[in-house]
């Protein structure tokens, strides 16, 4: 079997019927999406109105357009209010499928906007893919009930990619000799700083205290976790899915042990997307069922062509 | 199988986005979210610069500007969490400007206004962290802006350009 096909039937089940459990699993995602796609919405946009005065580091579309001109007269507000309006009336399929593509441009935009500041963080790029695939989705696929399928498959690619990618970019920028223990010493220290600069405390726990007297320790903790990172492609395949997304939240917990960053969202979304909790979710009510159907779909349901519905 | 073409079509349109995210992230430094390469702690081993917030006593400005151990300082750091101000943000802005303008002297105002300080003069300092000897990390602290709340007053050694 090529490649391509292996991939397509690990990623996307096709000879699997779409139940109605993993319709509700499916809208516990998007409603997860939709969720904090108004908070980050809002706390970005809020943000940007009290501190941003100048672009210090400009991400995305700021390297095309002045984002300065979006720190007042409220335009971040608006922003994260049309978002908001925007993302739920996509949720309940009100108005048009091509509304998550434009929740997408504006969501990109007040990323742009509020971490214009030096910060690049990473904790919300899930999020964001999750809306990514959710626009593609709902433009190719607004009446087949594929739709789910497409979404959870595309975000775990996306996901195993970045875990992959990770693992090279760290390869890459230091190489082999990335895992030495004296390297975690320093990363502890900076977020230390970090800690301090933020709480105005800062104590060391027992992890880090085991990695600051035992350099070996501190290197098998980072050998394991870029071990893991490299492993993460292994999302893509059926059967290898909820082990490797148990190491990757086993993962995230070792990195906010050793280093206080915390992925609050990133491990929500792992949880919600690395299982196949639509095997636990048992509906046979139709009504329900139609129901599902109704707020899964941005059209009626096709019964044509490869489709069964 | 039940869902063999939509499956074909949507392994087609991932292939599209993978493409689409591999010009993006080769094209702005391996970032354009929500595309990244995920970059974070991938350079091991060198020096890192931050930045605290520390109180002074107006009383006390003698030596105000000398390099400064954690030891001597841990007292005096001030949250920044406590102000309203995004840690990180705040740090990036010490620690990643490298040229200082009068703009960028209001914006870090502005970060810290009068009714935040509430009276209080306050250092925004850097603090470098460095391996030594290969067994253990030194952090030195570098005085940069005494704030208070009407000025922001500059480190001789920082010069300030006039061109923002």
């Amino acid at each position: 079997m090529k490649f391509t096909d292996r991939l397509k039937n690990e990623l996307f089940d096709p000879g699997r019927d779409v139940t109605a459990g993993e319709m509700l699993h499916f809208k516990l995602f998007e409603l997860f999406i939709v969720v904090y796609v108004i908070l980050y919405s809002w706390s970005w946009g809020l943000y940007t109105q009290r501190f941003n005065e100048e672009v210090v580091l400009p991400l995305g579309l700021a390297n095309y357009i002045d984002i300065s001109l979006f720190f007042e007269h409220y335009l971040a507000i608006i922003i994260a209010a049309v978002i908001s309006v925007m993302v739920l009336a996509a949720f309940f399929r009100i108005g048009n499928r091509w509304f998550y593509l434009i929740v997408l441009m504006l969501f990109h935009l007040q990323y742009v906007i509020r971490y214009s500041q030096g910060e690049i963080p990473h904790s919300q790029n899930l999020v964001g893919l999750g809306v990514l695939i959710l626009a593609v989705g709902s433009v190719f696929y607004p009446a087949g009930k594929f739709f789910p399928r497409f979404v959870f498959g595309g975000v775990i690619f996306f996901i195993g990619l970045g875990y992959t990618s990770a693992f090279f970019s760290k390869l890459i920028g230091t190489g082999f000799h990335w895992f030495y223990g004296e390297h975690l010493w320093l990363w502890i220290s900076e977020k230390s700083i970090d800690i301090l600069s933020r709480d105005g405390l800062y104590e060391v726990n027992f992890l880090q205290q085991i990695a600051l007297d035992h350099v070996w320790a501190a290197s098998v903790i980072l050998l394991i976790g870029w071990f893991t990172e490299l492993i993460g492609f292994t999302l893509w395949f059926k059967k290898w899915r909820p082990y490797t997304t148990t190491l990757l939240i086993g993962m995230h917990f070792g990195i906010t042990l050793t280093m206080n960053i915390r992925f609050d969202a990133f491990v929500m979304q792992l949880i919600i997307v690395g299982y196949p909790w639509y095997k636990l979710i048992r509906l046979d009510s139709e009504k329900v069922s139609g129901w599902l159907l109704k707020f899964t779909l941005f059209k009626k349901p096709s019964y044509s062509g490869s489709e069964s519905a | 199988m039940k869902y063999e073409n939509d499956a074909f079509r949507g392994l087609k349109l991932i292939g599209w986005l993978f493409l689409l995210s591999t010009v993006l992230v080769a094209s702005h430094k391996g970032e354009f979210w929500p595309f990244s390469i995920y970059p974070m702690f991938s350079q091991a081993g060198n020096t890192w610069n931050r930045a605290l917030l520390i109180e002074v006593s107006p009383d006390d400005t003698t030596n105000i500007w000398s390099e400064k151990s954690i030891e001597s300082i841990d007292q005096h750091v001030v949250p920044v969490k406590e102000l309203g101000v995004d840690q990180i943000d705040y740090s990036n802005f010490i620690s990643k400007t490298e040229t200082w303008t009068p703009g960028r002297l209001s914006a870090l105002k502005k970060l810290f206004p009068e009714n935040v300080l509430q009276g209080r003069m306050v250092m925004a300092a850097k603090a470098s962290g460095k391996l030594t000897d290969g067994d253990s990390v030194s952090v030195a602290i570098t005085p940069m802006f005494l704030i208070d709340s009407d000025t922001v007053r500059v480190n001789p050694n920082i010069p300030i350009h006039n061109t923002d």
